[in-house]
């Protein structure tokens, strides 16, 4: 098959069950959310058709898929699952719980809004509200990268320097369930990416007992919590050294942040997630009307990859960061604050403007994205560093 | 059978202060039953039992919350003061008061 790739037709979901039926993962705990929804529906087919060795456990909430997926991952076990929104927040507790033990466990998120009102649509705020949890937490712009970062994903959190879970959002809808085009990987080409043995250092075993769960108060707590933050501090390179191994077995380029006609841009568009995509076709409209203009995509949100940010960014003269998600009282929108504190205090950095959009999926057309830009050359000519609107919504 | 001491390492981690860098992750500890974890080191009362008043009814052993009363080789009742936290359920209980619950005075 060298030289040649196999394409498919996929939704978004069904990229992400397709790539996790080729690592084949030993347990599956899952419950399914709208619109996530297919992603299980297509593994539990997998399951039934025998096509996978995997253990599917039918739970009763997230609560008990998240805290099914620790279990499985303590004795070992490889283990994956998806939700969305409400679903995400009622695993809340117990992210905590999977990556406070170390389980690698992978987590497909398809982002939706959180009620009331209830809304079943696109917006990253469930995923990013996570950025706390200690987990590695990446964002694809398609269906392709849905299925690439699938695959990847085993591989950061297993990593003997990381252990750490690891979650990957992709958009309600606009990703989970548009029909793209995935060019796929074999099975033994992902077998020998990922292989099967990997460490299960602190992990059951009948002939070295351990306790797990216990007890930490005043007195060793804080030491724990911290091996967690050297941990995800070193999940930065190896999350580096995977994308580079991933993009050389796949031909497709996968690097923490994307930068698009960034060399000579005056301006740049900071995005994630599929609102990237139209961030680029903007850059291409405006670079036709002769504006300096780029885009940067944060695929990985957690840890945060400041370093490259700041090389992508310096001599720019302003950025707009379009952020669909939502957050209150804030003083920037989400990525905007992880932004502002990145870049603080250092040189040639640019005057950051945030804009809240497409809340509960609403649409962020691209002219709208053309007058976000105008709207940042003015803030940045009256000698404004840093504003935040919210964008597309009626007065 | 039943190990009644923590592993070695348990007690080095905690005589020698251990840090980020040498702790086992996550908290995950070797295992040890629970009479390894000397969990009565905290109490500000202690059940003191007079062996000679005992008449091996066993009330306290029965209702103690945390089986910090052990019978002895003769079926008297002793206080394991290491998990006893000075509840004094067993005091109250004992039908020839034969427990006193004293401050405990460091």
């Amino acid at each position: 098959m060298s030289g040649i790739r196999e394409v498919k037709g996929m939704t978004g979901d069904e990229a992400v069950a397709n790539a996790a039926k080729l690592v084949n993962p030993d347990v599956v705990a899952a419950y399914p959310i709208t619109p996530q929804t297919i992603i299980v529906e297509r593994y539990s087919d997998f399951v039934n058709n025998g096509e996978v060795d995997t253990s599917f456990i039918s739970v009763e909430s997230e609560h008990s898929a998240m805290s099914a997926c620790v279990g499985a991952s303590l004795t070992g076990a490889r283990v994956f699952t998806a939700t969305a929104s409400a679903g995400l927040a009622l695993m809340y507790e117990i992210l905590y719980v999977a990556s406070g033990m170390r389980c690698p466990i992978v987590l497909a998120v398809a982002n939706r809004a959180f009620s009331a009102p209830i809304n079943i649509h696109g917006e990253c705020t469930d995923q990013l509200v996570c950025r706390d949890a200690s987990w590695v937490s990446l964002f694809g712009e398609s269906a392709q990268e849905a299925y690439d970062e699938t695959i990847l994903s085993f591989k950061i959190a297993e990593h003997p320097d990381v252990m750490l879970p690891a979650m990957f959002g992709i958009e309600g809808f606009i990703v989970t369930h548009a029909l793209e085009r995935v060019e796929t990987l074999s099975k033994q080409q992902v077998e020998d990416f990922l292989p099967e043995s990997r460490s299960l250092k602190y992990r059951f075993n009948p002939d070295d007992k351990m306790t797990f769960g216990s007890l930490v108060l005043q007195d060793y707590y804080m030491e724990i919590k911290r091996q967690q933050e050297e941990a995800i501090q070193r999940a930065y390179q190896v999350t580096k050294d995977v994308m580079a191994e991933f993009s050389e077995m796949s031909g497709r380029k996968m690097e923490v942040i994307e930068e698009y006609k960034l060399e000579d841009a005056e301006y740049a568009f900071v995005s994630y997630g599929a609102t990237a995509g139209n961030a680029k076709a903007v850059v291409d409209r405006l670079r036709e009307k002769g504006e300096k203009v780029g885009a940067l995509k944060i695929r990985l949100y957690r840890p945060f990859p400041s370093l490259d940010i700041h090389e992508a960014l310096s001599g720019i003269k302003a950025v707009s960061i379009l952020d669909r998600s939502a957050t209150f009282g804030s003083p920037g929108t989400i990525v905007q604050t992880d932004l502002a504190s990145a870049l603080y205090g250092k040189e040639n950095v640019p005057s950051l403007h945030g804009y809240i959009n497409g809340l509960g999926g609403r649409v962020l057309t691209l002219p709208e994205i053309e007058e976000i830009f105008e709207k940042t050359k003015d803030y940045h000519d009256i000698g404004m560093t840093t504003t935040t609107d919210w964008v597309g919504y009626r007065k | 059978m039943m190990v009644k001491e923590a592993p070695d390492e348990f007690e080095r981690w905690v005589k020698e202060k251990w840090g980020a860098s040498k702790l086992p992750e996550g908290g995950i500890v070797p295992y040890h039953s629970a009479y390894a974890y000397k969990t009565g080191d905290w109490s500000a009362f202690k059940a003191i039992i007079d062996k000679e008043k005992c008449i091996s009814c066993m009330n306290c052993f029965y209702y103690c919350p945390d089986s910090a009363i052990i019978m002895d080789d003769e079926m008297k009742a002793e206080c394991d003061t290491q998990f006893c936290k000075g509840c004094g359920i067993c005091a109250k209980n004992c039908p020839v008061d034969a427990i006193e619950i004293r401050r405990v005075t460091r």
